[in-house]
């Protein structure tokens, strides 16, 4: 008994000593010989290669600085970033969602980058998407990282067999070949055109391609604009098309934890599908050879649906001890070199003169964005627009009704002080 | 030679019980294991596949060469190891007090390990990250071992309390007739008899913190540093396609050091029903 | 001689004083055992939660969204975020489902809990054995995980729990959507938490049946008590305590519950119609970042969960005090 307890006592000491070992590495404040980065964990994926080459760079311009790249999750960077707000220790540099940055820019986190604007590269001819949601009051707090739009991803056997020679040029065009796919693949539960009935990025589309929209400033107020005639057009013309071409469920979201479009399409349960580009990533060993995308065709032949431009910012945050230095690794990671790298792998770069001719980047050739509100996040995170078109596909409420009372819901969230 | 069989029935029954309760409390765990050898085919199929025939290993091999996995391994094993070995001691002693003896503040301290468990973790992040910054212990594994004592103790302090108040005082008492000091018959006598307690009891101090998430989260920045709860959450945070096949193949790697500590904890205690000590 | 007795006297005070003393040293020492027992935890505990609960209260009666939060500073509203709180219907529908929600998981994990382990003490030692390390393997699955696999066993589009149910002829679940209604997604949240609450509940209800004396079991079974009657009278007073706690415990978890259901049915879901307290909290205290209101409603379910469970804890701790 006694030897087996010192025995014990002599590993917890052994561990704990361990443990004390590592406490030697604790952060120190950011001195001038190290930078910290956080980057979203899709560049450590997607391309390590990129960011290598701009660690490369800075490091040739500042000897002696090394850069400490963090890669975060997106579903808790914010967590972590406001308790570094509070409490320290927080990045220099920080990728921020674009739907992310207006909340954060009102409320003073990061710095302001107006004065360095011109050192970036192309910044004079940065996607507007992406620029937009950089900006508050007329200062610039965040540089344009990269872009993504959506396309449709399709079965050219499927579409073959169905008797369809050319693409879709308009949205009615695309009901009747959805017909016509559907007669060819009778089977319960396929969609020719898969959309998951809340996917409010595909579905607002819609609204904008008919000239409506979300929301504008009207006189220092925000005012609905979902009850316009143009975004009542627009909404039941979603409505019709959903139910036309899709067998998702009509209160089913775009991922998890419902199924993922491309698991569907994957399972030969779908013909189409729309999403980012990078759907065609998996869609099964089988079907990869006859997978092929085109831009969503608008209602007006020659006019692409308006797509979601989702995309990521860099910014400095007002905590930084080593503003200038952050500054540096942001113009090195935009560089046109960077930029172009990033184009290749399928991304949409943040400068209209880099833009290329793949589909995503016709895609973004028309393209809406939310409001640059500072509430805009409450309104996301309360799902007001996709309950709106769940009630509206389920038949609870009409088309008019459910964008009154989401319109109402906005313009409470919205005009909080 | 009918009550035999009679017997040997009933015993086939209660198996038989006992074996569909498995099945059914187990199955996901088969689940996730399964697919962490199938193909990706098989993965997304409609029709479940439920034994995979051609089991794949390349989602295992995805999943150790993701990196820094040996690393957060290591990390995970010490904060888990020194937590458990240094709450086990200090709840044990804190429940003494609190089921032997009678002392004014009793009420609050009970009180107090009480309330502590009731706190809504979410609320205390912040305040959290706030007081170990000011002391230098974010980015470190000491200070999340201190965190984690901090939410384990309560609850191992309350458990042990109860499985004390399950052993009469008179074998103490007669202990202490016997000649040996108080301290001294915590040790010889209550210890031993707690065998089952402290099984329980710092097996849920093992489960609670190699599953931890967000504190863990928060606290620690550097990857190299990081448990491997977090390692793992790399697999969903991405905006892409999520590897399924790699994220169940890592999810068994890391269910692993739990269910071999306690194989080996259990066998500390006989499992047969040996209360004899219990004999007044 | 009076020198005599006085020196006797005098040699006799002596004696007692340091008799006295040596007593009084010892019933220090005594007296001073649980304090010296209890202060490590005080210490822990204190050092790193004490300076967070004295700012979560501060909080709670401050205005203190983002923009304070990076000012390291919010000016003092006095009691107007639980105010606030107070008077949203919100708050007090959260509060109902969750009081409802929270009886029925520790019904269930009890209830089940208690069945198993007493099946435990019943099987052959090899599956007995079985059993309990499938136990563990459950236990030792991250919530994450668990609930990632639960999805996929129970999504409409290909989930297994469909397909079974199916096969069966059960009825047809050809792509029933289990997460259609505000109950059947609540129900699958609670089979999800039961399931993984039963092994800790089980090991520990198990340990505490292994201090139930077996001679005593067998010769009331032989002289022909009803095996409820036996549980009853035998079994229950001694695992009382360990039942007790498990409840109480129970309660306070399972009402503050968060990853489970805010993973399983997925925030694009949650609405004010599903709330429960701790996703109610998460998306009106830090999703909008007030921070504020959020240390209110912390403070409001600490209260609440006190009073939900204090019938339990003032067995437990009477129990103890009748020592």
């Amino acid at each position: 008994m006694k030897r087996r307890s010192i025995l014990a006592l002599c590993l917890v000491a052994a561990l704990a000593a361990a443990v004390a070992a590592t406490t030697s590495g604790a952060t120190k404040q950011a001195s001038a010989s190290s930078i910290t980065v956080w980057l979203q964990v899709d560049a450590q994926t997607g391309w390590p290669d990129l960011v290598a080459a701009a660690n490369q760079q800075f490091q040739s311009d500042h000897p002696g600085v090394t850069v400490n790249i963090q890669y975060q999750n997106w579903g808790d960077h914010l967590q972590k970033f406001d308790a570094t707000l509070a409490g320290g220790g927080g990045p220099d540099v920080i990728e921020m969602g674009n739907t992310e940055t207006t909340k954060y820019m009102a409320a003073g986190a990061f710095a302001d980058l107006t004065s360095s604007k011109g050192q970036f590269a192309n910044s004079a001819n940065w996607l507007s998407g992406l620029a937009k949601s950089g900006v508050y009051q007329g200062k610039v707090y965040a540089v344009p990282y990269y872009a993504g739009s959506r396309v449709v991803t399709y079965r050219t056997d499927l579409f073959k067999s169905a008797g369809i020679k050319k693409l879709p040029a308009t949205t009615a065009q695309f009901v009747a070949d959805a017909q016509k796919l559907l007669k060819k693949n009778p089977q319960k539960g396929f969609s020719p055109f898969y959309v998951a009935g809340e996917d409010w990025y595909s579905a607002m589309g819609f609204v904008f391609d008919y000239g409506g929209g979300v929301a504008q400033r009207v006189s220092g107020k925000w005012k609905s604009l979902l009850s316009t005639p143009q975004s009542l057009a627009g909404l039941t013309a979603y409505k019709n098309f959903f139910l036309a071409t899709s067998r998702a469920g009509k209160t089913a979201t775009e991922g998890a934890p419902d199924p993922n479009p491309y698991d569907v399409y994957a399972q030969n349960k779908a013909a189409s599908m729309i999403g980012p580009s990078w759907f065609s990533c998996c869609v099964g060993k089988k079907y990869t050879s006859d997978t092929a995308q085109f831009v969503m065709p608008g209602h007006v032949a020659g006019q692409t649906m308006p797509g979601f431009l989702g995309g990521s910012d860099l910014a400095v945050p007002i905590t930084s001890s080593n503003k200038s230095l952050a500054i540096d690794w942001i113009k090195d990671f935009t560089s046109t070199s960077i930029e172009q790298g990033l184009e290749k792998k399928g991304n949409i770069p943040n400068a209209t003169n880099l833009l290329g001719n793949s589909v995503n980047e016709r895609a973004a050739k028309r393209s809406w964005f939310v409001p640059t509100a500072k509430h805009w996040v409450d309104v996301e995170n309360g799902n007001i627009l996709r309950n709106m078109l769940g009630q509206i596909l389920t038949g609870k409420l009409t088309v008019k009704q459910a964008a009154e009372s989401a319109g109402a819901n906005i313009e409470s969230v919205l005009n909080q002080p | 030679m009918s009550r035999r069989r009679n017997r040997r029935g009933k015993q086939a029954a209660w198996n038989a019980l006992g074996l569909a309760v498995f099945v059914v409390m187990v199955f996901p765990v088969f689940w996730m294991i399964s697919t962490a050898f199938k193909s990706d085919a098989q993965i997304v199929s409609i029709t479940p596949t439920w034994f995979p025939l051609h089991p794949t290993l390349a989602h295992f091999s995805a999943a150790i060469h993701k990196p820094f996995f040996w690393q957060d391994v290591e990390n995970s094993l010490i904060i888990v190891s020194v937590t458990v070995a240094i709450s086990i001691v200090l709840a044990f002693l804190a429940a003494v007090a609190l089921a032997r003896y009678r002392f004014s503040g009793r009420t609050l301290f009970v009180v107090l390990v009480i309330g502590i468990q009731m706190l809504p973790q979410a609320g205390l992040i912040i305040p959290l990250y706030v007081v170990l910054a000011r002391y230098h212990q974010t980015n470190v594994l000491s200070g999340v071992v201190i965190t984690y004592m901090t939410f384990v103790l309560p609850f191992c302090v309350w458990t042990l309390r109860g499985f004390l108040l399950g052993i009469p005082k008179e074998l103490e008492e007669a202990a202490m007739v016997d000649g040996s000091t108080r301290l001294g018959v915590f040790i010889k006598i209550l210890l031993p008899l707690m065998g089952p307690g402290l099984v329980a009891t710092s097996v849920f101090a093992f489960i609670t913190s190699w599953n931890e998430y967000i504190f863990a989260r928060v606290l620690l920045n550097d990857q190299s540093k990081q448990t491997i709860t977090v390692w793992l959450s790399y697999f969903l945070g991405t905006s892409r396609h999520t590897d399924w096949g790699a994220l169940m193949a890592a999810s068994t790697l890391t269910a692993i050091p739990v269910v071999i500590f306690f194989l080996l904890v259990q066998r500390r205690i006989a499992f047969g029903l040996t209360a004899g000590a219990v004999r007044g | 001689m009076p020198s005599d007795s006085s020196t006797t006297a005098a040699a006799g005070t002596l004696l007692g004083t340091s008799r006295r003393r040596r007593r009084l040293w010892s019933s220090l020492a005594r007296a001073s055992t649980p304090y010296a027992l209890i202060v490590p935890v005080v210490a822990v505990i204190g050092v790193i939660l004490g300076y967070p609960l004295v700012w979560l209260v501060k909080l709670s009666t401050e205005q203190y969204g983002l923009f304070e939060l990076i000012k390291h500073h919010g000016p003092s509203i006095g009691l107007a975020n639980y105010r606030s709180v107070l008077h949203d219907q919100i708050f007090w529908h959260t509060l109902l489902r969750t009081v409802v929600f929270t009886a029925a998981n520790v019904f269930f994990t009890i209830v089940l809990g208690m069945l198993i382990a007493l099946l435990l003490t019943r099987v052959s030692t090899w599956v007995r054995v079985l059993l309990t390390s499938g136990l563990v393997l459950v236990w030792s699955m991250p919530v994450v995980v668990a609930v990632e696999v639960w999805n996929w066993m129970t999504n409409y589009q290909n989930g297994v729990l469909n397909y079974v149910l199916t096969e069966l002829h059960l009825g047809n679940y050809f792509q029933h959507d289990w997460y259609g209604s505000t109950t059947s997604q609540l129900s699958m949240v609670t089979l999800l938490i039961v399931w993984g609450a039963l092994p800790f509940v089980v090991i520990t209800l198990y340990a505490g049946l292994a201090q139930v004396p077996h001679d005593l079991v067998e010769a009331a079974e032989v002289d022909g008590a009803a095996p409820w009657r036996v549980f009853r009278d035998i079994t229950l007073p001694i695992i009382r305590p360990i039942l007790l706690i498990l409840t109480s415990l129970s309660i306070i978890w399972d009402f503050g519950v968060f990853t489970q259901p805010y993973l399983l049915i997925g925030q694009a879901k949650m609405t004010p119609g599903n709330f429960l307290m701790s996703i109610y909290l998460f998306e009106e205290g830090y999703f909008k970042s007030d921070y504020g209101r959020g240390a209110a409603i912390s403070l409001l379910m600490l209260l609440l969960v006190a009073v939900l469970s204090v019938i339990y804890v003032r067995k437990m701790v009477r129990i103890g005090v009748a020592e």
